[in-house]
């Protein structure tokens, strides 16, 4: 069976985004059928057959999700969409609410069925200033012609749904971040149990799903669970966005069965490396994943297969690094990012993604010392699951590998006074000049 | 706790595992309280027990059975099966792992930190911290500024453990205290123009474990070490807060709340807090006079015994300030003196004050109203005083023995001034100077609230022990109650003096209210007394 493109399909016409070439092609069918005929269970189990994994970075099974919501409790309950997308090297959830908003909103119809619940937000990244607008115009559509609102689809359900943008902050990425960030509250983490499930926002019980997840549905209720486990392996199966970027001839988000082997993402899909060059790393889940080398490209690109390959899927923004690249200036890249964004709640976190942007920046400004490179494996060391949220681990994660696979690139520049990018903007530094010696 | 209680009024209880011992608490317990309960205390920064949990500072991770990774005792909960280990390799080095991350920005200022001695960063870092840093960066540096009238952020000393942020969110509500930026740039702040300008805003500088809000008051005062400390109760208004005061080299240096969940819980206000600056202030009387002439200590208390075992029936006008063991020996005067009468001033009311938390202050301004009418009778404060000002006022009385006390400026009042000075006779012991010393035979100087050593009762009822700031043998170490006994000594009326306690002693078996209780076993919460005397409001009564 060749792979027919579910999220992506029509992208590439002028009016995708519009509720007309919406409808036109099937559009909103699946959720006018669940509203109106199925049950919340039957679509919780359906969810639960399909192994819909979510696809927002941890891929946790989505109907399993939505089972530990309460069935009989007096609050409301509210549908937040992770829409916030900030993980380095993600740009999937963008896609679809650029090209194709009207698939998100017909999931949001159809989680709201299953679950329960009135009032769903869309948590977006501020910075997707288009997103957001073609997100309101579909909005606005729906509502117009009684997709949304009081009667949805004829359906005598009332279901709202509400645009909220971010302010730019990585951990409003975070679920529990993006919460307390929602409520109108600084956005950090909270303590967990209790889970969002069962207190979420406004401490009423929340499901938190991400847009792609959401975008899955209607295809999983028009073809049903089994056909849909058939796309890709068994544990994690169903389309999925890959985006990649870096050194390669054709980056760009790219609509795959889940399982495709990364060799032939990069090189088939992605143009290959760019310049002639050959691969020499690759971050296969956003920022926060294990890197892998060259020689250990050769995995399918599926939650399993990456975790036993000690990384992970993620949110499958697959960066590609050629062999010019000085793995140091990367890490130097990466810790300045988590440093930057670490929410400063937990000690581990707040201090130790700050030494580690500090001990990385001087090895590449070539003051490094050899015990450094301990150092850092010693500091992440006693980041990894200490915190609330797993910033601290993000951060750690891409820290550990860099160091421990790239170890030549990084006694190279504590040897040779800075990593080649320092040395060829300060040609007459010399190493060594930190007063600690 | 209510989750706690069973269906037949037990107490439920969780049995779990610690450090290898098969224990048992309450269910509902968190890690940390239970395993307090066991003799084992694990450190905490960002945990306070009057304070929402907010789990930021992890040090008080431990290795749990349940949870591959190690798991918070502040906010994790016993449960039966529950392992927990404190000393394991994981547990203790998450704990040095923390120690050690607090560390690297924190400044080496100690010796210029008035939080040195009793900060828990020290105190933690002693027992749990690296013993060299590994950090050879440059440390970060965050704001110092003036967030308030009374409070400033060494904001290089921050460890953002949101004790002070949650404080005014909870306790205070007032809600002015915010972190600002993020990551290790992150630090406590006001919002622009909005200071932290609250009544409990002293109370943010003591539970800041670290010395990064400082009070302008206490600023480079004392080394914290060096002061001598005194379980003290707050005579600034009727709720009773207790407190500890701070003493350097005989001068008051700090007041600080002490811990008493029927009363104040951790807190107290700002009023009293800085109250004691009435002890220095200008108008503090300090010199016994005798007709507008000076005299020295011994030949005052000559005077004393001369006017009073010549006077027939004594006029007595009480303060409420006075301890009851003091009023005690008022009563024991006034008796020996047949025809004597007894009355008693209320300064005016202040502003009352609640706040969310259920901590109080209380408009009336004076920590014993309550004592002086389980002493003199319900209307001490009311016809019993209107009584004796007409009788003053028309001269019936050849002599009054007046108490003028209390930290405010305005003393007994205009018309109490004039009663007093119609009187051929007054003796008149007073905190400060002012207008009804005026034309008074003999002025003696009085001790001010947290001078005294005795007992008071709370506007709850509650009697409370309250400590003078000063050593017996010390002047002014509760000078009324070693004058009022020299007294009684030379009238023939007692025959050995006491201490407060052997006071309180006569006190309780002459009356009912205090029967049967002593200094000893009021404990430090004090006790509250069974019933009120009958026929008392608390807004009765006039001056």
């Amino acid at each position: 069976m060749t792979f027919r493109k579910i999220l992506t399909q029509h992208i590439a016409e002028a009016d995708c985004h519009t509720l007309n070439f919406y409808q036109r092609n099937g559009g909103y069918s699946q959720a006018k059928k669940s509203l109106n005929e199925h049950q919340p269970d039957d679509l919780i189990e359906l969810v639960k057959a399909a192994n819909l994994r979510g696809r927002g970075g941890a891929g946790f099974p989505t109907g399993v999700k939505w089972s530990f919501v309460p069935k009989s409790s007096d609050k409301p309950k509210y549908l937040v969409v992770n829409a916030d997308e900030s993980e380095p090297g993600t740009f999937k959830d963008r896609v679809i609410m650029e090209k194709n908003p009207h698939l998100l909103l017909e999931g949001i119809l159809i989680c709201c069925k299953a679950v329960n619940i009135q009032t769903a937000y869309i948590y977006i990244r501020g910075e997707f200033v288009f997103a957001t607008q073609r997100l309101q115009q579909a909005i606005d559509e729906a509502y117009e012609a009684g997709i949304l609102g009081s009667d949805c689809l004829g359906s005598g359900l009332h279901i709202d749904v509400t645009v909220h943008r971010g302010a730019g902050a990585y951990i409003c990425g975070e679920e529990t971040g993006m919460l307390t960030s929602l409520e109108g509250d600084r956005g950090q983490p909270k303590l967990k149990p209790p889970f969002p499930a069962i207190e979420g926002v406004f401490g009423c019980p929340t499901v938190v799903n991400n847009v792609e997840t959401l975008a899955n549905l209607p295809y999983i209720l028009e073809i049903g669970a089994e056909a849909y486990c058939a796309i890709g392996p068994e544990k994690s199966p169903g389309p999925k966005l890959f985006c990649v970027s870096g050194h390669v001839e054709n980056p760009g988000t790219f609509e795959l069965p889940m399982g495709i082997p990364l060799r032939a993402l990069i090189d088939e899909h992605a143009g290959g490396v760019w310049k002639g060059r050959k691969l020499k790393a690759v971050i296969p889940g956003g920022s926060s994943a294990h890197v892998l080398t060259a020689e250990e490209c050769d995995v399918a690109m599926d939650i399993e297969s990456l975790s036993a390959a000690g990384t992970m899927l993620g949110s499958a923004g697959v960066i590609v690094m050629d062999d010019s690249t000085c793995m140091v200036d990367a890490l130097v890249n990466l810790m300045r990012f988590y440093h930057h964004e670490s929410c400063g709640q937990c000690t581990p976190c707040r201090e130790g993604t700050g030494w580690l942007e500090k001990i990385v920046h001087r090895i590449a400004h070539g003051d490094g010392r050899m015990e450094d490179l301990d150092l850092v494996l010693d500091v992440c060391d006693r980041m990894v699951g200490k915190t609330i949220c797993a910033l601290a681990d993000a951060a750690a994660f891409p820290a550990q590998s860099i160091v421990t696979k790239f170890q030549d690139d990084f006694v190279a520049a504590i040897q040779n006074g800075g990593s080649p990018a320092w040395k060829k903007r300060h040609p007459s530094a010399v190493g060594g000049t930190a007063s600690h010696g | 706790m209510a989750e706690n209680q069973t269906n037949d009024g037990t107490v439920a209880m969780t049995r779990w595992q610690l450090n290898g011992q098969e224990v048992e608490n309450p269910t509902g317990m968190t890690i940390m309280e239970a395993a307090k309960d066991h003799g084992i205390e694990i450190p905490c920064f960002c945990y306070h027990p009057g304070l929402s949990i907010a789990g930021n500072c992890r040090i008080c991770m431990v290795e749990s059975n349940r949870s591959p990774k190690p798991v918070i005792s502040c906010s994790e909960k016993i449960a039966d099966g529950l392992v927990i280990e404190t000393e394991s390799e994981l547990a203790v080095s998450s704990r040095n792992s923390v120690m050690e991350f607090q560390l690297i920005n924190h400044p080496l200022d100690c010796p210029v930190c008035d939080k040195s001695g009793e900060c828990t960063l020290q105190d933690h870092s002693y027992e749990h911290g690296p013993d060299r840093s590994r950090f050879v960066e440059d440390k970060n540096i965050r704001h110092t500024k003036e967030l308030g009238p009374t409070i400033s952020i060494w904001g290089n000393r921050c460890i953002v453990c949101t004790r002070c942020v949650r404080f005014c969110d909870e306790i205070s509500g007032t809600s002015e205290l915010c972190i600002v930026e993020r990551g290790d740039r992150s630090v406590v702040d006001v919002f622009p123009e909005i200071p932290i300008d609250n009544q409990l805003a002293g109370n943010t500088v003591d539970i800041c474990p670290v010395g990064a809000l400082i009070s302008h008051d206490f600023k480079y005062e004392a080394r914290v070490w060096n002061m001598d400390r005194k379980d003290s109760v707050c005579g600034g208004c009727s709720r009773g807060c207790n407190i500890e005061v701070e003493t350097l080299d005989g001068f008051v240096k700090r007041l600080m709340p002490r811990e008493n969940l029927e009363v104040n819980d951790w807190w107290m206000c700002d009023e009293g807090r800085y109250g004691w600056r009435h002890l220095y202030a200008d108008d503090r009387l300090s010199q016994a006079t005798r007709d507008g002439t000076a005299l020295e200590d011994d030949s005052a208390t000559a005077a004393l015994e001369q006017l009073l075992s010549e006077s027939g029936p004594v006029a007595f006008l009480i303060d409420p300030y006075l301890t009851c063991e003091e009023m005690h020996l008022v009563q024991g005067l006034a008796a020996s003196r047949p025809g004597s009468i007894v009355g008693g001033w209320l300064p005016d009311d202040g502003d009352a004050a609640n706040f969310p938390s259920g901590f109080k202050i209380s408009a009336a301004k004076y920590p014993n109203r309550s004592g002086a009418e389980h002493i003199f009778g319900a209307q001490v404060f009311g016809d019993d005083a209107k009584e004796l000002q007409k009788s003053l006022l028309s001269s019936d009385f050849p002599t009054v023995v007046a108490f003028c006390g209390g930290h405010l400026s305005t003393g007994p009042g205009e018309s109490w001034a004039k009663a007093l000075s119609s009187t051929p006779t007054s003796i008149i012991f007073s905190v400060k100077t002012g207008p009804w010393l005026e034309g008074a035979s003999l002025v003696l100087p009085a001790t001010a609230p947290i001078e005294k050593d005795g007992t008071w009762i709370n506007e709850d009822g509650r009697l409370q022990r309250t400590r003078s700031c000063w050593n017996p043998g010390t002047e002014p170490f509760s000078v009324e109650l070693v004058r009022l006994q020299t007294l009684q000594n030379a009238l023939d009326i007692r025959g050995r003096s006491l201490s407060a306690a052997g006071i309180f002693r006569e006190l309780a078996a002459a009356n009912d209210s205090f029967a049967g209780h002593n200094h000893s076993d009021l404990g430090s919460p004090g006790l509250l007394l069974a019933e009120r005397p009958a026929g008392i409001a608390m807004d009765g009564g006039s001056e």
